[in-house]
C-alpha cells in the first residue's frame, strides 16, 4: 500500500510525507536508539467520548475512492470509513484482526482457495441503509478491476483469481473465480497457489463491501464517481446529502468526517471516540502546520512529519508530543543492472561499499528518522529478523555505514578497473526527484559515485515523472535512480521483495515498471515464485528472507535508510498510533 | 469605440484558443507524468495501462484531444475531469475562485490606496525626509519576497504560534458567504503580505512620474492662474501621472485572479493558485487546463478594461 508514496500516484507524499528531521546525526552503526517519543508496545486504547478532532494535512487524499486508495494518508481515512474484511488494530503491525470478517481467512492447503465468513449484521451508511451482503465485498472486489476505477495492487495480490483476466477483457460481465455461496461467505478461487497474499490482501480497502446497486452507475463513468458517493460501514462516513453525495469532501480543501448512523458498536473492535473529525488541507508549510498541532491550535497531522528544526524542538522540548514508528518501508538508490557499468556485480559491490550511507540519512533528517537499512525487508516485517535484522546480513560492501573506499577500491579492481577507480568516459544518466529532501539525497548521491570516478549526469523532475517516464520506464535507460523506495502494503515480505526485484516483474513497453534496478537473476526469480506459493507465516518468513539475502547479496541498490513516521499531536489529545499504517488511528484517539 | 471593444474580443477569443494550445502542446512535448500510468498504480501491465490510456481519451492523437477538449469547452462550458480525483475541473475552479478573489480584490485595495497616497506625498515634497523614508522603506517593500513576509507575519501577528497574537493565522480562511467577520479577519495579513511589494513598487513608479510631471509647462501655467496646490496636483498632475499605474494594475490584478501561489501556499488560503500548483505537481492536465485559461481569461480581461479605462482618464486618448 505505501508504495503509492514511494512510486506512483503520491509523488506529493514522497516529498512531503517522511519529512528530513535535522536532530544531528546518529553515530551508530543501525538503530535509532532513541526511545524518547517511540510509540509503547502497548499504548493505552481508552479514551473519552466524544469531541471534534482536527487534523492537518499538506496534500490530499491520492484517491478520495477506497476502491483506488493506495496511500498511508488515505488508508488512515478508509480504516475509519470502511471496514475491510481484515483490519489492523493499533499496536499490531503484523497480524490482522477480523473485521467484517468473523475469524481468520480459511486458505487451503495448496493455497488455491480462500475462503472468508462475514459477519451477518453489518451496515452500509445512508443511503443504502442495509445489511452487507458476501456479494457486496464480491462486487469490492471486481470493480477493483475495472480502468474506471484502476485500483493499483489488484492485479498483484488477486490477478490469480480465476476469471480476472475474462473480467478485465469485457468479456465476463463479473468474476467467476468469486463465489458467494450465501450471504456471509465469499470464496475466492485462485488459479495459482498464491492464497497467502491473496489473504494478506484483503486487509486492504479493496476487500471493503460495495452495493453494486448504487455504486455501479458511478462506476459506469469515467473516471468512476463513487468515489464522492461513497457509503461507508465503518464507525465515520464523510459528510453527505441525502442521496449519498459527498459534502464533507473538497479536493485539497477538507475532509469532514461524522459518525455513520448505521454502525453497530457491538461488531467493531474500534473504539471510535470522536464525534467529528475535521481534515484541513494543504497546509504545505508543515513549519507552521507543525507548530500549530504542538500549540494546539490543530490537533494532530496528517500526511506530514514536521520539518527537521521543528522535530527537533518537539524532540527536545515536548517530547510526549511525539511518537515515532516504523513506516515498513525503505529508500534506496537503485543501481540499473541491465547496464553498463553497473551490469558487473563487482562495480556495484564497489558502490555500495564506497557510499556514506549516514550522510544520505543525515539528508533526510539523521538517526530519529530511523536506522540505516542494510538489506530491504524492514523492522516490524516478517523476515526481517531472519533476514539479519538491524546488523544485516552480513555482506562486506555494506559493513560500514560510512563507506570503505579501500575495500570499494578492491571491488573495482575485481570489476576490471586495475587502477580501483571508473576509468569509462561516459556520463551515467541519473534522474532523481526536484526539491527537499530528496534532492539534497539526490545530490549527495552523485557525490558518492564521484568519488569512484563515475561521472553522473543528474537531472531532477517531479516524482512522478521520476517514476512515470524515467526510472519506472525501462526504455528511457536511466543508470541511477537515487530517489526511490518500497513500503509494505501489508505485513508480507512478499510485499517488499517480490514487485522491486523480481526479474519476472520487469515491465516495459507501456506498463509501469517497479522493478526499478531491472534485476534478473533466474535463481531469485525462481525462489520468489516458489516462496509466494508458501502458505503459513513462518514458512514464508524464512523462505522470502532467504531471498532478501541473495537480492542484497547482488547489490541491486544501496539500502539507506528504514524509515520512522513522525507522528505529532497537541497536548489535549490522547493520540493512538496505527503501528501497522504508521499514522495516527483516527478509530482510538481522544480527546483528554 | 464599440468597434474598437468588439476587435478587442474577437483578439480576446483568439488568444485563448492560442494559450490553451500551447498548454497542451507544453504538456505533451515536455517530460510531465503519464497520468494512465500514475493511475494504474505500481506494477501495473501494459493493457492496463493501455486500458485506462483509453478511457481517459490518452491515446488519441494529441490534436484530436485538443479538439475535443475545446468542443466540450466552448459548447458545454465543461472543462473535463481532474484525473486525480475524478471532480469535475468546473466545480474545482468555482469552488476556489471566491478566495482568489477575496485575496487578490482586497490586496489591491491595500496596496492602490498605499502605494498612490505614498506615491503622491513623495512627490510633492522631494528630497525631504519623508520622501527619503518612503521610498527606503518601498524599497525594503519591493525586495523582500512574499514567502519569506508571510512567514515572519505568521511568526510575529499570527494568533497561534505568533510572539503579538493579534490576527488569525494560517488555515484561518472562511469564506464570506459563511461568516463575513471572520472572512475579513481572516484575510488582514494576507492582504498587507500581498498588498506589500505592489504597494511599495506602484508608490516608486508614481513619485517618479508625477515629480516629472509636476515639472511640466502646463502645470507652471495651472498654478500661474493662481489654482490650489490640491488641485494642481490631483487635477492636473496625477490624472496624467496614474496612466501607467492603471496599466500595471490591470495586468497584476489578472494575474493574481489567476491564483497568488505564494500568498496562498503560507496562509492556507484554497485559491486558484494552490490548485494550479497542485495540478501541475500530479500533471493532472485537465486541471492545469482550466486554471491557465482561467488565469489568461483573467488577464487579458483586465487588459481590455484598463484600455477602455485610458480614454476616460486621459482625454488625449482615443480608439478607432
Amino acid at each position: 500500500m505505501k508504495s503509492i508514496r514511494f512510486c506512483s500516484a503520491a509523488l506529493v507524499a514522497l516529498v512531503l510525507s517522511l519529512t528530513a528531521v535535522a536532530c544531528g546525526s546518529s553515530s551508530s552503526n543501525s538503530g535509532s536508539s532513541n526511545t524518547v517519543g517511540d510509540v509503547p508496545a502497548k499504548q493505552s486504547l481508552t479514551g473519552k467520548t466524544g469531541g471534534a478532532l482536527t487534523v492537518l494535512a499538506s496534500d490530499d487524499v491520492d484517491y478520495i475512492d477506497p476502491g483506488a486508495a493506495y496511500y498511508q494518508f488515505t488508508f488512515m481515512i478508509t480504516s475509519a470509513t470502511q471496514r475491510a474484511l481484515y483490519s489492523f488494530g493499533p499496536d499490531d503491525s503484523v497480524d490482522p484482526v477480523p473485521d467484517l470478517a468473523t475469524e481468520a481467512a480459511d486458505v487451503s492447503a495448496d493455497g488455491k482457495t480462500v475462503t472468508v465468513k462475514i459477519k451477518p449484521n453489518v451496515k452500509f451508511s445512508p443511503p443504502v441503509n442495509r445489511v452487507v451482503t458476501s456479494a457486496d465485498v464480491k462486487y469490492g472486489i471486481e470493480r477493483a478491476f475495472l480502468p474506471t476505477v484502476a485500483n493499483g495492487y489488484a492485479e498483484v495480490y488477486l490477478g490469480d483469481i480465476v476469471g480476472v483476466k475474462d473480467f478485465t477483457d469485457g468479456k465476463a460481465t463479473e468474476i467467476t473465480g468469486i463465489e458467494t455461496p450465501d450471504a456471509t461467505t465469499i470464496v475466492l478461487n485462485l488459479s495459482r497457489g498464491t492464497g497467502g497474499a491473496a489473504a494478506g490482501a484483503l486487509a486492504l480497502p479493496i476487500s471493503a463491501p460495495v452495493p453494486k446497486e448504487y455504486a455501479a452507475k458511478f462506476d459506469a463513468k469515467n473516471p468512476s464517481t463513487y468515489g464522492v458517493n461513497q457509503v461507508a460501514t465503518g464507525p465515520y462516513m464523510i459528510e453527505a446529502d441525502s442521496k449519498g453525495a459527498l459534502t464533507g469532501y473538497e479536493p485539497g480543501k477538507k475532509i469532514n468526517l461524522v459518525r455513520n448512523p448505521n454502525w453497530d458498536r457491538s461488531t467493531d473492535f474500534r473504539k471510535a471516540y470522536l464525534d467529528t473529525i475535521n481534515i484541513e488541507e494543504g497546509n504545505n508549510d508543515t513549519t507552521v502546520a507543525a507548530r500549530q498541532i504542538i500549540k494546539g491550535n490543530a490537533q494532530i497531522n496528517g500526511d506530514f512529519g514536521p520539518p527537521p528544526a521543528v522535530l527537533k524542538e518537539i524532540f527536545n522540548s515536548t517530547p510526549d508530543q511525539l511518537a515515532l514508528t516504523p513506516s515498513g518501508g525503505i529508500r534506496y538508490v537503485a543501481l540499473n543492472t541491465s547496464l553498463a557499468p553497473f551490469n558487473n556485480l563487482n562495480v556495484r559491490k564497489a558502490v555500495l561499499a564506497a557510499f556514506d550511507r549516514e550522510a544520505m540519512r543525515a539528508t533526510r533528517g539523521g538517526a530519529l528518522l530511523g536506522p540505516i537499512a542494510n538489506h530491504f525487508i524492514p523492522p516490524d516485517i516478517g523476515g526481517f529478523e531472519e533476514a539479519g535484522g538491524l546488523d544485516g546480513t552480513g555482506v562486506d560492501f555494506l559493513a560500514n555505514t560510512k563507506g570503505n573506499l579501500t575495500l570499494a577500491k578492491e571491488y573495482m579492481k575485481k570489476g576490471g578497473f586495475p587502477s580501483g577507480m571508473y576509468t569509462g568516459s561516459d556520463e551515467l544518466l541519473m534522474v532523481g526527484t526536484s526539491g527537499g529532501a530528496s534532492q539534497k539525497a539526490a545530490e549527495l548521491a552523485a557525490t558518492q559515485f564521484e568519488k569512484l570516478g563515475f561521472k553522473p549526469k543528474l537531472r531532477l523532475v517531479t516524482a512522478d515523472t521520476m517514476y512515470t517516464k524515467f526510472c519506472g520506464e525501462p526504455k528511457a535507460k536511466v543508470i541511477i535512480c537515487p530517489n526511490v523506495g518500497w513500503l509494505k502494503d501489508f505485513s508480507d515480505p512478499q510485499t517488499m521483495l517480490d514487485a522491486t526485484f523480481n526479474g519476472e516483474n520487469i515491465i516495459a513497453n507501456g506498463g509501469f515498471n517497479s522493478n526499478w534496478p531491472q534485476l534478473n537473476v533466474p535463481s531469485i526469480n525462481a525462489a520468489m515464485a516458489k516462496a509466494e506459493l508458501i502458505v503459513g507465516d513462518s514458512a514464508r518468513n524464512k523462505a522470502w528472507a532467504d531471498i532478501d539475502r541473495q537480492v542484497t547479496a547482488q547489490a541491486p541498490a544501496v539500502p539507506w535508510i528504514w524509515d520512522d513516521n513522525p507522528n505529532i499531536r497537541s497536548a489535549d489529545v490522547a493520540g493512538v498510533v496505527n503501528k501497522f499504517n504508521g499514522n495516527w488511528d483516527l478509530s482510538f484517539t481522544s480527546l483528554k | 469605440m464599440i468597434r474598437y471593444i468588439l476587435r478587442r474580443l474577437l483578439w480576446v477569443v483568439f488568444l485563448l484558443f492560442a494559450v490553451s494550445f500551447v498548454t497542451f502542446v507544453i504538456f505533451y512535448l515536455l517530460p510531465s507524468a503519464d497520468p494512465a500510468v500514475l493511475r494504474a498504480g505500481r506494477q501495473a501491465n501494459p493493457a492496463l495501462v493501455a486500458s485506462i490510456r483509453h478511457q481517459l481519451g490518452l491515446d488519441q492523437p494529441w490534436y484530436v484531444q485538443y479538439g475535443r477538449y475545446m468542443k466540450e469547452l466552448i459548447f458545454h462550458f465543461d472543462f473535463g475531469f481532474s484525473y486525480q480525483n475524478g471532480v469535475p475541473v468546473r466545480q474545482l475552479i468555482f469552488s476556489r475562485l471566491p478566495a482568489s478573489i477575496s485575496l487578490a480584490a482586497g490586496a489591491a485595495v491595500l496596496w492602490l490606496v498605499i502605494g498612490i497616497g505614498v506615491g503622491i506625498i513623495a512627490a510633492v515634497r522631494p528630497r525631504t525626509k519623508l520622501d527619503r523614508a518612503s521610498m527606503g522603506a518601498a524599497l525594503v517593500g519591493i525586495s523582500a519576497p512574499v514567502y519569506w513576509l508571510g512567514l515572519v507575519a505568521l511568526y510575529l501577528f499570527s494568533s497561534d504560534i505568533g510572539l503579538i497574537p493579534i490576527l488569525p493565522g494560517a488555515n484561518s480562511y472562511v469564506p464570506l458567504s459563511e461568516d463575513p467577520f471572520s472572512w475579513f479577519t481572516s484575510l488582514i495579513m494576507p492582504w498587507c503580505v500581498l498588498a506589500v511589494s505592489f504597494a511599495a513598487f506602484y508608490s516608486r513608479l508614481l513619485r517618479g512620474n508625477l515629480t516629472e510631471v509636476l515639472g511640466e509647462d502646463y502645470i507652471r501655467t495651472a498654478r500661474a492662474k493662481g489654482l490650489s496646490e490640491r488641485r494642481v496636483v490631483f487635477r492636473h498632475g496625477l490624472r496624467s501621472a496614474i496612466t501607467p499605474i492603471v496599466t500595471i494594475f490591470g495586468l497584476d490584478l489578472g494575474i493574481l485572479l489567476g491564483g497568488a501561489i505564494l500568498t496562498e501556499t503560507v496562509f492556507n488560503i484554497p485559491g486558484i493558485g494552490r490548485l494550479s500548483y497542485s495540478s501541475i505537481v500530479r500533471s493532472d492536465l485537465p486541471v492545469i487546463q482550466g486554471t491557465v485559461l482561467l488565469g489568461a481569461f483573467f488577464i487579458v480581461f483586465a487588459n481590455l478594461f484598463v484600455d477602455i479605462l485610458y480614454a476616460f482618464l486621459d482625454p488625449r486618448v482615443r480608439y478607432e
